[in-house]
């Protein structure tokens, strides 16, 4: 007792890790499974992984089946950053309706056809053509950080366009967070694409999770949403983004994070186009050095671009648009 | 784990030396400080080991034999090894490879040169042992980033000397955890969470932000730096004293200064008496005249630049403020009436001492220029500005903001130092501690800037 009154803090700093460390040593190989190999390495003490396991919002009581190892965010530490959703009302101001029945909703899951452009049903191919600004008036984008820079950055799109877009969004909770800010409060990505309808689907996700699963699990994951997206959307044309390029500053040292995973998970996500109603683009192009990673002068940071670069990533989506 | 906010750091090398060296009889002691210290800087920079140890070697060798008859020139080879080394490395540092440069040469390098003038000096009494010169040199609270402890502050340490009881034992380390929970506060919760915003504004490009985000850029990197120098101070300051040193001072106030020569009292103390004692007064201080104060007042100064870093910016940083300095010394402080010599002097603190950090920030030119052309922008337009961004990273991160701003006011700080063994304070205190520790174990943190000097 005579310790607790002379040192009250060291006590309770001591009681309170060896709980931490007790709780950790428990379940270090059932809900914390995820964090073991930090701790077995020595890189952080046993009683971080209960810690750890909070952050993630991992817990004694939590199934062990969810995901034990959430996607981490790199991407921009302010979270907590969300897009209100645009005023401006979605008009299908350039529908024209063709005859044409472009049948690209029966994608399903794992059997995705690829980028077999004579169909089995329409024989139309459709080419990228140069738009105008006013193209995007119906368009919706959804992102992670990149595309929160896009809206905040590109007044043309931003003023025009739907941005559904959030610091650290990934293929995996696009559909599970209700990141959309509302006059009523949040709402989910499912609830908005519900209430509105748009001619253009823009979606460039990918690189927070990239350190998560092999090509086929991303691939799998991604097919789901944009099936749901067709669903949701039937009349919309599809854009897949290719996830952007890292500055080579950081694709040389990072072992996750580097363009050659880039470049796989993109040639994956160009497999999921069907070239009807569903397409791949890929703004790296007009991003790149020579050598394939995203030109250095373009960004402070190695991952985003400057503000000053994003009317590259405007103008290669008026250079590159469908018009059916 | 050189890195007092690591968790490896704080749960594994600091619990283990505390036990260690308070199970140590008295008169070994030494010998456990030393040696953590080296384990301690031996982890952190292996390559550079070596460094350390030849010139704790040289330093210590040199230093004795001055205890005899004093050689002026024995006195400036000593020092021209010791200042001849923390040039070639910083140049190597900078020129050629980051690695080379040695962790905490900068501050060792300073802790020698002034226990080598101490000696000379005769301020140190009698022949100090090599296992007490070598732990003052190399001891792990101190060798990554300061404060430039002296050496008599050394020799005030009790648990090296005498017979401590274990209630004694548990005070200083009750007493040392309060500060150190205090600095580690500052820095993960508030300057790490700075560091954030000064990032979003370097990814957004100098060339884009609103010119009050500018400012809100320029005040949150000076308050970036204030905290995290100043949350490392304590927590070197609350490790010494959790092992008998008293509390080393490193930052009082300075943001409460009346002029800028004040703010450089206050702000990094330990580095800016180091100056006036080993430089500036040797140099004749201001007792040889005001063209000659002027001139060591410039040799202060481009030395301090020089010290920050090899780079154009540091020069300018520290020939800024010398001029600032010398403003108010010939003119502000002197001539102008009293209410304006104050008004001008708080404006010189609280507005031009910011514009100064962002020198500091920025070290490419080009770059600098363009954040000042946006901090002015009668000078050129931005690009793509977005006017907006003010209100939004206000909106984000005024919760740091907010404390970052209330933490200048000194009353507040002093109101909780005089009242810290309050149970309210206590409770706090650890809440404080875990909130870091949880805030830690989530992110990987950003070690503490001034690593890089």
């Amino acid at each position: 007792m005579k310790i607790l009154k002379k040192c009250p803090i060291l006590v309770g700093i001591v009681v309170i890790t060896i709980a931490l460390s007790i709780v950790s040593l428990i379940f270090k190989d059932t809900v914390y499974a995820g964090y073991a190999d930090k701790y077995e390495s020595g890189d952080i003490p046993l009683m971080a992984l209960a810690l750890k396991g909070a952050t993630d919002e991992i817990f004694p009581w939590s199934s062990t089946e969810e995901e034990a190892l959430l996607p981490e965010d790199t991407q921009g530490p302010d979270e907590g950053k969300e897009l209100t959703e645009e005023e401006s009302e979605p008009e299908g101001s350039e529908e024209p309706l063709e005859v044409v029945d472009i049948s690209g909703n029966d994608i399903s899951g794992n059997d995705i056809s690829g980028n077999d452009v004579s169909g089995n049903s329409e024989d139309i191919t459709y080419e990228f053509t140069e738009v105008d600004d006013d193209y995007f008036t119906d368009a919706v984008f959804i992102g992670d950080s990149r595309t929160v820079g896009l809206s905040e950055y590109c007044e043309p799109l931003d003023t025009r366009a739907t941005f559904y877009a959030k610091v650290s969004l990934t293929i995996y909770d696009v559909f599970k967070k209700e990141y959309i800010k509302t006059d009523d409060g949040k709402i989910g990505l499912e609830q908005a694409l519900t209430e509105n309808q748009y001619g253009k689907v823009y979606i460039m996700l990918g690189l927070n999770e990239i350190g998560t699963g092999d090509n086929e699990y991303f691939k799998n994951a991604y097919a789901e949403v944009i099936n749901k997206i067709r669903e949701l959307q039937p009349d919309a044309i599809i854009y897949i983004q290719g996830i952007m390029h890292v500055a080579a500053a950081k694709s040389r040292v990072d072992k996750n994070f580097n363009n050659e995973k880039i470049n796989s998970r993109n040639a994956s996500l160009a497999e999921l186009a069907d070239n009807k109603t569903i397409f791949f683009i890929d703004m790296n192009e007009s991003v790149d050095d020579e050598e394939g990673n995203l030109d250095s002068t373009l960004s402070s940071d190695d991952v985003h671009l400057k503000a000053s670069a994003y009317e590259r990533w405007h103008e290669f989506l008026l250079h590159n648009a469908i018009v059916r | 784990m050189v890195n007092f906010s690591d968790l490896n750091f704080i749960f594994r090398f600091l619990p283990v030396f505390l036990v260690a060296f308070y199970l140590t009889p008295v008169r070994f002691r030494t010998w456990t400080l030393l040696f953590g210290s080296l384990l301690f800087y031996a982890v952190g920079d292996l390559r550079m080991f070596p460094a350390l140890l030849a010139a704790v070697i040289v330093n210590f060798l040199f230093a004795k034999a001055q205890f005899g008859e004093k050689s002026k020139s024995l006195l400036f080879f000593v020092l021209a090894i010791d200042a001849g080394m923390l040039i070639e490395f910083k140049i190597l540092g900078q020129y050629v490879d980051k690695s080379l440069l040695p962790i905490g040469i900068s501050f060792y390098i300073f802790k020698m040169i002034s226990y080598q003038m101490d000696v000379y000096r005769g301020k140190v009494e009698k022949d100090a042992s090599f296992v007490d010169v070598a732990a003052y040199f190399c001891m792990f609270p101190q060798v990554v980033s300061g404060p430039i402890m002296r050496f008599d502050k050394y020799l005030e340490n009790t648990a090296l000397r005498e017979k401590t009881s274990l209630s004694q034992i548990a005070e200083s380390i009750e007493d040392g955890l309060r500060f150190f929970v205090a600095g580690l506060a500052m820095k993960v919760l508030l300057a790490d969470h700075l560091a954030m915003l000064w990032k979003d504004i370097g990814t957004i490009g100098y060339e884009s932000i609103s010119t009050p985000l500018a400012w809100l850029g320029a005040v949150t990197y000076s308050l970036e730096l204030y905290f995290d120098f100043w949350g490392y101070s304590l927590m070197a300051a609350g490790i010494g004293v959790m092992i008998g040193f008293p509390f080393i001072t490193n930052f009082d106030h300075p943001y409460g200064s009346g002029s800028v020569s004040e703010f450089y009292r206050r702000w990094h103390a330990t580095l800016g008496s180091w100056f006036r004692d080993y430089i500036y007064i040797p140099l004749g201080g201001s007792r040889k005249g005001e063209a000659r104060t002027v001139f060591n007042l410039l040799v202060v100064w481009l030395v301090t630049g020089f010290w920050h870093g090899i780079t154009l910016n540091f020069i300018i940083w520290g020939l800024s403020l010398c001029f600032l300095i010398i403003c108010e010394r010939l003119f502000v402080l002197k001539r102008f009436p009293a209410p304006l010599s104050k008004f001008v002097g708080k404006v010189n603190v609280l507005i031009l001492i910011p514009l100064t950090w962002v020198v500091f920030a920025i070290s490419d030119f080009d770059m600098l220029g363009t954040y000042f052309s946006r901090l002015f922008p009668f000078t050129g337009s931005g690009i793509a500005v977005n006017q907006g961004d003010f209100l939004k990273n206000i909106g984000i991160y005024w919760t740091v903001l907010l404390p970052s701003l209330i933490l200048l006011i000194p009353k507040v700080y002093d109101f909780w130092v005089n009242r810290r063994n309050r149970w309210i304070f206590n409770i706090l205190w650890l809440i404080l501690f875990w909130a870091c520790i949880y805030s830690l174990a989530g992110a990987a943190g950003n070690p503490f800037m001034y690593f890089k000097f």
